[in-house]
């Protein structure tokens, strides 16, 4: 009993030493060690070797890399805490908003480090935060796209060439299903694949300033989404037999072994599908949402940026760090690594995948991701999903508004 | 007589101290925050019982009421059949019965989640293939994907686990009917069936209510099982309270309005647990 006793008391010692050892950052050997927070799985590897490079640089800076699953709750839950970590690489999405609109970033506006990114990115992310709180809270980084992914071996085999115009495209999902092939690949049990199609014909149809003009009364889902709607429920016809039985990963592997031509998804898939298949000859073009090609633009988003804690006790270490990351040739490495897009200027992508989206980040024919811009609350892609399983446009347009009115009332 | 008490003070206020500040404080907490517009941080306003006609109104919340007391009282009834049949069973002396308990114990030593992610694959690969060779066109398509046959996957996946502890909870009481009364009865010349409704239901009713209000509260509070097998989805036919709260509190920043969801929902299931427990106390004192 006395023996057990002893034992509880040890480990509630060891519990409370182990709970003081969280608590400072500054460790025995007088280095900083700045926490890095990471919303990508998919990137940790490369971190780990950017954060190796950096710290040989830096010999007298540590950067613990923490990237969780779920991250965007963790980092709200810590927000609450008023716990935030000194860095971070989050996506630019509603959450970086509310993180800009809580004031607890760092403001980049102005400085020389803004300056390196392409103005349209800074306006995007400046978009996320509202006119409420004037500043440019992050750095945008790398950036993503939604794009139309092809087997190139089933591309040739069926004679087809890359289509420009909707009626083109969709001439080409018939000519696919007519042959008795699988035109598309879905992956509809989860629900977040649905909308990589919906952003692309909502950022064409509905225009990017959609939120804005919903906000203001000025637009709604059912006078502006008909199209997008009618155009979703003709994409789907050319799916596979269990449109919303199969999820993402298995998705990648069905694509990668050939079972249809065109995949719809964004690039960050692409090194997910050469895993399973690293033999596999793929390319990708914007999809076309229009009859003009000259209209069709490939959406594409912030998919990481940088942001400080406007409150950390290191702000100038962690400032160097968003300065080396921001440097061209370590971005250049970030993208090589994450077959992603640079948001640095000067700094592109040159994988020869990527050849059929490459004039878009050249000439600039880019819109950015609706759905960013819908308020968080409303989950729309299970609205999106109930619809593409029962095909009620109406109904599914009306609950769209008036969802997005009821989260906004709250 | 005092010192006696002393200690029984002295044991039962630790606990009580842990259970106020890691339970009660948080859940009151909540229920102070649910008369607010609280996002999750930042500044807040109180705004009356604002939050809780709005769950009224809300058309989403209704549905994720209906479909959790649709799955929590088909899986309670499943549940409760299935261990008291598996109970009588290792509780006769078959072979290796003590095997075989441990055994049927094993699904509720595994995580829910993990679970969840092995049945997730059967409905995706196995079954599809066992559809197609079989040429049973419903069994060809992974039915998580069917918004009408979804909630069928979770009850399984669900009963599947709970069944081996509620299983333990009726061999306990199994175990403390005595044998004589079974041979009083054959003597008499009861048949199986006679035995079980005059002498083993009876003398194991209060087993029985135990486990009916805890396995209606368990599956009342659905949320692992669903985040592993569909996420609520397809569409939101299988969007639990649970689910929907935590998702709109602290996915979508409404933290105030899901407190008050929270609030109405734990009334309701006190509600639904003190009307079990009248009715099924009744009926085994009636016994």
């Amino acid at each position: 009993m006395i023996k057990k006793m002893t034992a509880g008391v040890m480990a509630l010692a060891m519990g409370a030493s182990l709970l003081a050892g969280c608590s400072s950052d500054k460790a025995e050997d007088g280095k900083v060690t700045l926490e890095l927070f990471s919303n990508k799985s998919e990137s940790i590897q490369t971190y780990k070797g950017l954060i190796a490079e950096f710290e040989k640089q830096n010999p007298d800076i540590k950067i613990k890399l923490d990237a969780p699953p779920e991250a965007e709750t963790v980092l709200k839950t810590r927000l609450t805490k008023n716990d935030l970590p000194d860095l971070m690489s989050i996506a630019g999405n509603a959450t970086y908003g509310e993180l800009g609109r809580a004031g607890v970033l760092e403001d980049f506006s102005g400085s020389e480090l803004e300056k390196k990114v392409q103005p349209s990115y800074i306006d995007m992310v400046n978009r996320l935060v509202g006119p409420e709180e004037e500043g440019t809270f992050g750095l945008p980084y790398a950036t993503n796209a939604n794009a139309v992914i092809y087997n190139k071996a089933k591309f040739e085999e069926h004679g087809l060439t890359v289509p420009t115009t909707w009626d083109e495209f969709v001439a080409s999902l018939e000519k696919v299903k007519a042959a008795g092939d699988t035109p598309i690949y879905f992956t509809l049990k989860d629900a977040w694949t649905g909308m990589i199609a919906w952003n692309s014909l909502g950022a064409n149809v509905a225009g990017e300033d959609f939120a804005e003009k919903k906000n203001a009364g000025e637009a709604s889902f059912v006078e502006n989404y008909d199209e997008v709607a009618d155009k979703m429920a003709t994409l789907v016809k050319y799916g596979h037999k269990d449109n919303m039985g199969v999820a993402y990963g298995d998705g990648n592997n069905a694509f990668a072994n050939g079972k249809s031509v065109f995949y719809l998804q964004g690039n960050w898939a692409i090194p997910e599908i050469l895993k399973a298949n690293p033999d596999m000859e793929l390319g990708v073009f914007p999809m076309p949402v229009t009859n003009d090609p000259e209209q069709n633009k490939l959406v594409s988003g912030v998919d990481v940026l940088l942001t400080v804690n406007k409150d950390t006790e290191h702000k100038e270490e962690a400032m160097k760090f968003v300065e080396f990351m921001m440097d061209q040739e370590t971005a250049k490495k970030y993208i090589d690594e994450q077959k992603a897009f640079s948001a640095v200027e000067g700094v592109y992508q040159e994988n020869p995948v990527f050849e059929g989206i490459k004039g878009n980040f050249e000439t600039g024919a880019i819109t950015s991701f609706p759905d960013h811009y819908y308020p968080a609350g409303m989950g729309a892609e299970n609205l999106v999903q109930e619809f593409l399983i029962k095909k009620d446009k109406e109904k599914f347009l009306k609950k769209m508004d008036s969802e997005w009115e009821k989260v906004q009332n709250r | 007589m005092n010192k006696k008490s002393n200690v029984f003070l002295v044991i039962a206020i630790p606990a009580f101290i842990l259970f106020f500040i890691f339970h009660t404080y948080p859940a009151l907490q909540g229920i102070f925050y649910s008369f607010t517009d609280w996002k999750g941080y930042g500044d807040w306003n109180f705004v009356g019982l604002k939050n809780y006609l709005n769950v009224f109104d809300d058309g989403r919340a209704g549905d994720a009421y209906l479909f959790t007391f649709k799955f929590a009282i088909v899986s309670t009834i499943l549940v409760n059949i299935i261990s008291l049949a598996v109970a009588i069973g290792l509780n006769s002396k078959i072979k290796f019965h003590k095997t075989l308990r441990a055994i049927y114990f094993l699904p509720y030593i595994l995580s829910i989640l993990i679970v969840g992610f092995i049945f997730n694959f059967i409905f995706a690969h196995f079954l599809p293939q066992l559809g197609d060779a079989l040429g049973w066109e419903f069994l060809s398509r992974n039915i998580l994907g069917n918004p009408d046959l979804a909630w069928l996957g979770i009850v399984l996946v669900a009963v599947w686990q709970a069944v081996s502890f509620n299983t333990i909870l009726y061999l306990a009481g199994l175990v403390t009917i005595s044998e004589d009364l079974y041979e009083a009865a054959s003597i008499d010349g009861a048949g199986v069936w006679t035995k079980f409704w005059r002498i083993t239901f009876p003398l194991i009713a209060p087993f029985f209510t135990i486990n009916m209000v805890l396995s209606l509260k368990n599956f009342l509070m659905v949320f692992d099982q669903i985040v592993a097998l569909t996420g609520g989805g397809p569409g939101k036919s299988t969007e639990s309270i649970s689910l929907l709260i935590y998702r709109g509190g602290f996915e979508g920043g409404e933290f105030a309005y899901q407190s008050a969801n929270a609030v109405i929902y734990f009334i309701v299931i006190i509600i639904f647990s003190v009307i079990q427990l009248k009715f099924l106390n009744k009926r085994e004192v009636e016994n």
